[in-house]
């Protein structure tokens, strides 16, 4: 389909040059006048119960005009989706370092300080869990408040049950069974979070916040606030990077501030230093995962069990959504006869984790792909060709037993990856090092495939709304955000081609939740399929209208009228410009603005059998890394990475870029770089002196592609992008690696001492520093 | 204490806490907020701002340390007529603006490179911005907006060495 006007044209991103001027204004940028600072004392130790809370001392510093606990909200604060188990404000427990207990407003930061070193604070020290797999252990102290499923610190139980997988393996004559471990990762968006709370006149408030879901933040507030909808204005300015990492912690800060500018009846603000926002903010859960594989010895797959233990820390937040995620996707883009899984979502006190790039198919990849490298190395097969052998074509059913109906693009994208990177020779060419070289190289390969937006999570919607102005431009909303990632630009296109109108006549507004409809939470890589149909459906149902005019206008039929760029053209008359037939439309008395709304076909997953269909549509990729490790140093040089990806069509091929070589940027980083290690509860790293992530030096050369296969419930086409190309760079990592040294380390990342001694080394927890953080009360 | 300095082409002089970095002077007393906080312990980038030329993390300095010098922030980057200049125009057409936290930083990191050679190779660009940090692009394309802009620069600079000759 090459007729498009703008679908997968050049194009820049729409606010790229305000952005690039340093003309776009954060949160930390809004300035209002009489606007008051925030401090939050936040928990020195990882688990304890708070046995006095005294904030009136605070009170008594002049400039410190408010100062708040949980007791200041509806239910002490109580929130969270799926599970209901977090607070505003620490109640009656502290679970984590880092976990805020009270707030206070004053006239500078410092005061503001002063007002939280002044608190009373009485902690009693509890013994913690600092280790997953002894989470669930009888003896294990409890850190829930009220055990959400009845079994101690058990968050969630997810599973699949696809056929009875035990018959068939105790047949297998040939059989994989290994354990695999991930780390926690830090998203370390560039922005750290950040909310400003303006009250209203009428007893309302509005919040400016970097959140990822300004309808969840109201929502939330209204609830913890007890205020009704039309009070609470929940608006989006431009947000700093998020990669899932700004939706609980961002609504936790907006009920303190809001709370705060309701009780001062001024402006409040809270900007998160790097140190507090890695302390205090949710991580990529860490997870231990067993897979046992069987096979024929051709290499056919038959049958998978996976047993996944999730590390959820302190909080459920969306550990249990994301740990789903990595349920269903647990062994891999594959057929198999049968295939069981079983995860278990546990509370630890390391930190707390929650929505991450990837959502639990990180891991769940990064480990299934290691899992089918081991296999083909047992029966000498080329890793691709045994990939291609087994993995998932149109009409196969996944490993959930639900049939994939929709054009799949993995074969070729795994033609495509090894092809580009001179697979078979490298392959072979590495294959003969002496292993008493110390500097060796690999090459390794992984592929993926990820459910497209909630699936089976819920209701799937969105609405986008269209206006004509008075000067012939458009203004555009929906009700998911862009945080980067482009999808307003993508959006504008869309608008545009359905229109039959140039992109720039389009303004397309942040989501602000008195103007824009709320269509569920900006996760999940939903934006293009969802909003981009939205956005289409109030395209055409505008240029309805607009069509209608132009056919009065042109004495004609309206199917007679053709369009020529932005002219309307009758088979009797002069063609005649936009202007014009919105002229006429108004004239006619029509009113130009539209809505449009989308809902992805229903599907239905069925949680407590563990069968039914997760997902309407997924995308597909493949990865090659090509490595070099020094095993002096345990160092692992990424070379080059070769990815195809299967999102279907591409409406904005820059963003679409830019989403590829990202997402290879923070794979590499989860694969080889990030250690966001906890030690007894208390993080190893709080800012990027320790914690560190690719810069342009660290990242290898690049060559990808976009494997355009046609979705048709898409619009035009297109799946989706952002969150899948991150999942398969770790694996084709790990599986370089192990091609380069002959060691597998089953462990994400690859560090130095991983990689040269095969463990991780106990480093102590920076403790003074940590405390400078938190205060006085550490 | 009173501290003078250049700022963006204009002299300013002004009384600040001797304590103060220069990155929150820049950002409270001036308001210029284009330079962004990102980590205070210089590691990210986000606030680069040029000192004399050089490139600098403007977290790590107290105010005081700039008195006499010559800063330019992103606000004193644009074309003459206040519009983006090449770099800024090239880093929006190659894609190297997506969150655009990091971008201010990027564009001084940039045109510090740029001020010194006209060719630099892919390595020489990597290093310039080696001490910024970005989470969204995976830097191939800042990389290619920093080359594409010296292309240009060092065209532009070969067609008024050209005319010059013609003139002459």
């Amino acid at each position: 389909m090459s007729d498009y006007q703008f679908i997968g044209k050049p194009a820049n991103n729409v606010d790229g040059f305000a952005k690039a001027m340093g003309k776009a204004r954060y949160v930390a940028d809004l300035q209002v006048p009489g606007m008051l600072y925030t401090q939050v004392l936040r928990s020195p130790i990882p688990h304890g119960r708070i046995i006095h809370l005294n904030v009136k001392p605070a009170l008594k510093i002049h400039g410190v005009l408010a100062a708040i606990t949980c007791d200041d909200f509806v239910d002490h604060g109580n929130l969270g989706w799926p599970i209901k188990d977090s607070y505003i404000l620490a109640y009656q427990k502290v679970r984590y370092v880092g976990d805020p207990i009270a707030a206070v407003a004053a006239e500078t930061p410092e005061l503001a300080r002063a007002g939280i070193e002044a608190i009373e604070l009485e902690l009693e020290e509890l013994p913690g869990v600092f280790d997953l797999t002894k989470a669930l252990n009888e003896d294990a102290p409890l850190i829930p408040l009220h055990p959400p499923v009845g079994k101690g610190n058990l968050v969630d139980r997810l599973i699949v049950r696809n056929g009875e997988p035990d018959e068939i393996l105790s047949k297998c004559p040939v059989i994989l069974e290994e354990t695999y471990f991930c780390h926690h990762q830090e998203h370390a968006y560039l922005e750290t979070e950040g909310t400003l709370a303006i009250p209203n006149d009428d007893g309302g408030v509005t919040v400016y916040s970097n959140d990822q879901s300004p309808f969840i933040n109201r929502n939330n507030l209204m609830m913890v606030l007890g205020l009704p909808e039309n009070k609470v204005r929940v608006i989006q300015p431009p947000v700093g990077g998020s990669f899932g990492g700004k939706d609980d912690i961002d609504y936790q800060n907006s009920g303190q501030v809001a709370r705060l500018a309701l009780m001062t009846k001024r402006p409040v603000r809270l900007t998160l230093t790097r140190e507090e926002s890695i302390l205090a903010s949710y991580k990529r859960e860490a997870m231990q995962i067993k897979i046992k594989l069987g096979a024929e010895k051709d290499g056919t797959l038959r049958a998978a069990k996976v047993n996944m233990l999730a590390d959820s820390g302190a909080y459920p937040s969306q550990t249990p959504l994301a740990a789903w995620r990595g349920t269903m996707h647990a062994a891999g883009a594959y057929r198999y006869d049968a295939v069981h899984v079983d995860t278990d979502v546990v509370y630890t006190n390391n930190g707390y984790c929650g929505a991450f790039r990837g959502f639990g198919n990180t891991e769940a990849t990064d480990t299934i792909e290691q899992a089918i490298d081991e296999l083909a190395f047992h029966l000498d097969r080329d890793p691709i060709d045994l990939r291609l052998q087994n993995c998932l074509h149109p009409g196969d059913r996944a490993m959930t037993g639900n049939t994939i109906n929709h054009e799949i693009g993995l074969t070729d994208c795994l033609k495509w990856v090894r092809e580009q990177s001179n697979w078979n020779q490298k392959r072979s060419l590495y294959s003969q090092q002496k292993t008493s070289e110390e500097i060796r190289r690999g090459i390794g390969v992984a592929c993926y495939f990820h459910g497209s937006s909630l699936g089976g999570e819920g209701a799937d919607y969105a609405t986008s709304t269209l206006k004509i102005e008075n000067d012939y431009t458009l203004t555009l909303t929906c009700g998911l955000t862009d945080y980067g990632q482009g999808s307003r630009t993508v959006f504008t296109l869309i608008a545009a081609e359905a229109l039959g109108i140039n992109p720039e006549r389009i303004q397309m507004l942040r989501p602000d939740t008195q103007t824009a409809i709320d269509s569920g939470p900006t996760v999940a890589s939903r934006s293009t399929i969802m909003g981009g149909n939205s956005t289409r459906v109030a395209g055409q149902n505008l240029n309805v209208l607009l069509v209608l005019a132009a056919a009065n206008y042109l004495h004609c039929d309206p199917a007679q009228v053709i369009r020529a760029g932005e002219k309307y053209i009758g088979p009797n008359e002069d063609p005649i410009t936009f202007n014009e037939v919105v002229d006429h439309a108004l004239q006619m008395g029509l009113t130009l603005s539209s809505y449009g709304t989308w809902n992805m076909p229903h599907i239905e997953w069925h949680f407590d059998k563990g069968t039914g269909i997760p997902y309407y549509c997924y995308v597909f990729g493949a990865v090659v890394a090509e490595v070099e490790v020094d095993q002096r140093l345990g160092k692992t040089d990424v070379l080059n990475i070769w990815m195809a990806h299967d999102g279907g069509k591409i409406i904005f091929p820059q963003g679409a870029r830019g989403q590829m070589i990202g997402g290879i940027a923070q794979g590499l980083g989860y694969g080889v770089m990030e250690e966001m290690k906890f030690n007894q509860g208390y993080p190893q790293s709080i800012n990027f002196d320790g914690y560190l992530i690719p810069t342009a030096l660290d990242m290898p050369a690049v060559k990808g592609t976009f494997i355009e296969t046609h979705f048709k419930e898409g619009p035009f086409g297109a799946k989706n992008l952002a969150e899948p190309m991150l999942i398969g760079v770790a694996p084709a990592i790990a599986n370089a690696a192990f091609q380069a040294t002959g060691v597998r380390n089953r462990v994400t990342p690859l560090s130095y001492e991983q990689m040269l001694l095969g463990h991780d080394l106990a480093q102590p927890a920076p403790l003074k520093r940590i405390r400078a953080v938190l205060g006085a009360h550490s | 204490m009173k501290i003078n300095f250049n700022l963006n082409g204009s002299p300013v002089s002004i009384d600040a806490p001797a304590n103060i970095t220069l990155l929150n002077l820049l950002r409270e007393k001036f308001g210029l907020t284009g330079t962004k906080m990102g980590c205070e312990v210089g590691e990210c980038g986000a606030c680069s701002i040029l000192i004399d030329g050089k490139v600098v993390n403007s977290c790590m300095l107290l105010a005081p340390q700039v008195n006499g010098r010559s800063i330019t922030t992103i606000e004193g980057i644009h074309d003459p007529n206040g519009g983006p200049n090449d770099l800024q125009i090239s880093l929006v057409e190659n894609g190297a603006v997506q969150c655009g936290y990091c971008t201010p930083g990027m564009v001084m990191a940039g045109e510090a490179l740029l001020s010194h050679t006209l060719s630099p190779t892919e390595d020489e660009i990597r290093n310039a911005i080696a001490g910024n940090l970005c989470r969204c692009t995976g830097y191939q394309q800042i990389v290619e907006a920093i080359e594409m802009t010296a292309d240009l620069r060092r065209r532009k600079l070969a067609g008024q060495a050209k005319k010059l000759e013609e003139v002459q």
